[in-house]
């Protein structure tokens, strides 16, 4: 269920995922309960591993769906895929909950409407396996310099920026952005070549 | 190189938010151009960053957090389903638009606040949401329409985001309420509810009238020891001495406060409390 979770495998998983969301606007609730058991799982993973204790993740959590209850209005299907949404609006709610420098809050939430608003899978994401994904993804960023792996998670777990992860590492700003950029691209080229 | 040419290599950044603030606003400065081939490009970025979550361990939620969720969603499901069916047009027979109608309904509701239990308060205010989100959608349908002028609409599109706020404070499970009781003059109490994020509802009943070019003044009192007053909003009852009062974005953060209190200042309130306290409350 948890790799299940992460990305529709196909065009007709996505489009089942956007008729629940569409019902959520007729309050129905069983369509609320049927996301809230396929996605619930990987939501709460990720927030807990940005949060690091389980009640704050609980809550979040169960702020993120409630939101997803009251503003499902929000997510448009035409946009791009829903489980990227529901995981950014999750990864944004976990880190404002780290009670982040006022800055770097401010720079999330200023980047959270627009976040929402598209997030458009490339072509080869839909002919991947979705467990040979998941697996292939850890591989590639398991592959990675253990700094330059750490660089990433810094940036995505704990929301820090390029030059706050600079000194953090005690590295040079420019190695930083080169290890951040090029982790991703090569994540991006082995899960295309996985295709 | 074309002016896409010195972004190319922000965009998975951008889409992490590791950028720093001189980069981002520049690449927000070009997307708001409308440039398709960056927004694609970031669009892609942000499905890529989003495959991350991969790496977190995986972990399951407790049974008890799906009951909860749950018991709260059908909660709200039924309180919604009896809400009262939007008709076709924008306006009440009265003449009134439905939009205005809804927030009258709503101060009205406010009005009883301190007879209604709080749990049925809530309900109704979820019920007149609903109606608020209709009432969107008919103004929507103005709109497009040209029914009514662009500063028409706008109003009501503001009025309409102000009752939102109101409903959201007042509704939000994670607002905190504040009883203030009146200092050593007969009036009854007034009720603050405080959101951290979106911020105070105010409500007073049957409230002494101040006397003439004065008003009644919030004053958020700090924790820190020795720490002055800190002004807020100003207002006057209506003719009946009840008000109902937002404060969008209160001068100081609630997990600092230790009370509110009101004071009668002068029209247009003081930067420092002239008078004593006549309602004070605490912070739960």
């Amino acid at each position: 269920m948890f790799l299940a979770a992460f990305s529709p495998k196909d065009d007709r998983a996505a489009s089942l995922d956007a008729a629940l969301v569409r019902l959520l606007l007729q309050n129905d609730v069983g369509a609320f309960e049927k996301l809230y058991d396929k996605y619930s799982r990987i939501v709460y993973s990720l927030v807990l591993r940005i949060v690091q204790q389980s009640g704050p993740a609980e809550e979040v959590v169960q702020d993120v769906f409630l939101q997803l209850w009251r503003n499902s209005a929000q997510y448009d299907a035409a946009r791009g895929p829903f489980v990227p949404w529901l995981l950014t609006l999750a990864r944004n709610r976990a880190l404002d909950t780290l009670r982040l420098k006022s800055e770097r809050q401010r720079r999330l939430e200023n980047q959270t409407d627009e976040l929402f608003s598209v997030v458009v899978a490339p072509q080869y994401e839909k002919e991947l396996d979705e467990k040979r994904r998941a697996e292939r993804v850890r591989t590639l960023v398991g592959e990675l310099n253990p700094q330059q792996k750490r660089a990433i998670e810094l940036a995505y777990f704990q929301g820090l920026s390029h030059s706050e992860i600079a000194a953090e590492l005690k590295e040079p700003l420019g190695t930083i952005k080169s290890w951040i950029r090029n982790g991703l691209i090569r994540l991006k080229e082995g899960l295309r070549t996985a295709s | 190189m074309s002016n896409c040419d010195q972004f190319r290599e922000m965009y998975e950044a951008y889409a992490l938010g590791a950028l720093d603030p001189p980069e981002r606003v520049a690449l927000e400065a070009h997307l708001a151009t409308g440039c398709a081939e960056c927004a694609k490009a970031v669009a892609e970025a942000r499905w890529l960053v989003a495959q991350l979550a991969y790496l977190a361990p995986e972990a399951s939620t407790s049974e008890t957090l799906k009951g909860r969720l749950m018991q709260t969603v059908r909660s709200e499901a039924k309180s919604k389903s009896s809400s009262p069916v939007a008709t076709a047009s924008t306006m009440t027979p009265s003449g009134i638009p439905y939009w205005l109608s809804a927030g009258i309904a709503a101060l009205l509701l406010l009005t009883f606040y301190f007879a209604w239990d709080a749990h049925h308060l809530k309900q109704e205010l979820r019920a007149a949401n609903e109606r608020n989100q209709q009432n969107e959608q008919m103004i929507a349908s103005t709109q497009n329409q040209g029914a009514a002028s662009q500063q028409e609409l706008t109003a009501m599109q503001e009025q309409m985001a102000k009752m939102r706020r109101e409903n959201a404070i007042l509704t939000d499970p994670a607002s905190v309420k504040i009883t203030l009781a009146a200092q050593k003059i007969q009036a009854p109490q007034m009720v603050a509810m405080w959101h951290a994020k979106y911020g105070i509802v105010l409500t007073g009943q049957k409230v002494p009238m101040p006397s003439s070019n004065r008003v009644l003044q919030l004053w958020l009192i700090p924790k820190t020891p020795g720490g002055k007053p800190i002004p807020s909003v100003t207002v006057r009852p209506d003719v009946n001495g009840n008000f109902v009062i937002l404060v969008s974005n209160p001068p100081g953060a609630s997990k600092d406060t230790k009370a509110l209190a009101i004071t009668e200042e002068p029209a247009g309130g003081s930067a420092a409390p002239t008078t004593t306290p006549k309602w004070v409350g605490a912070m739960s």
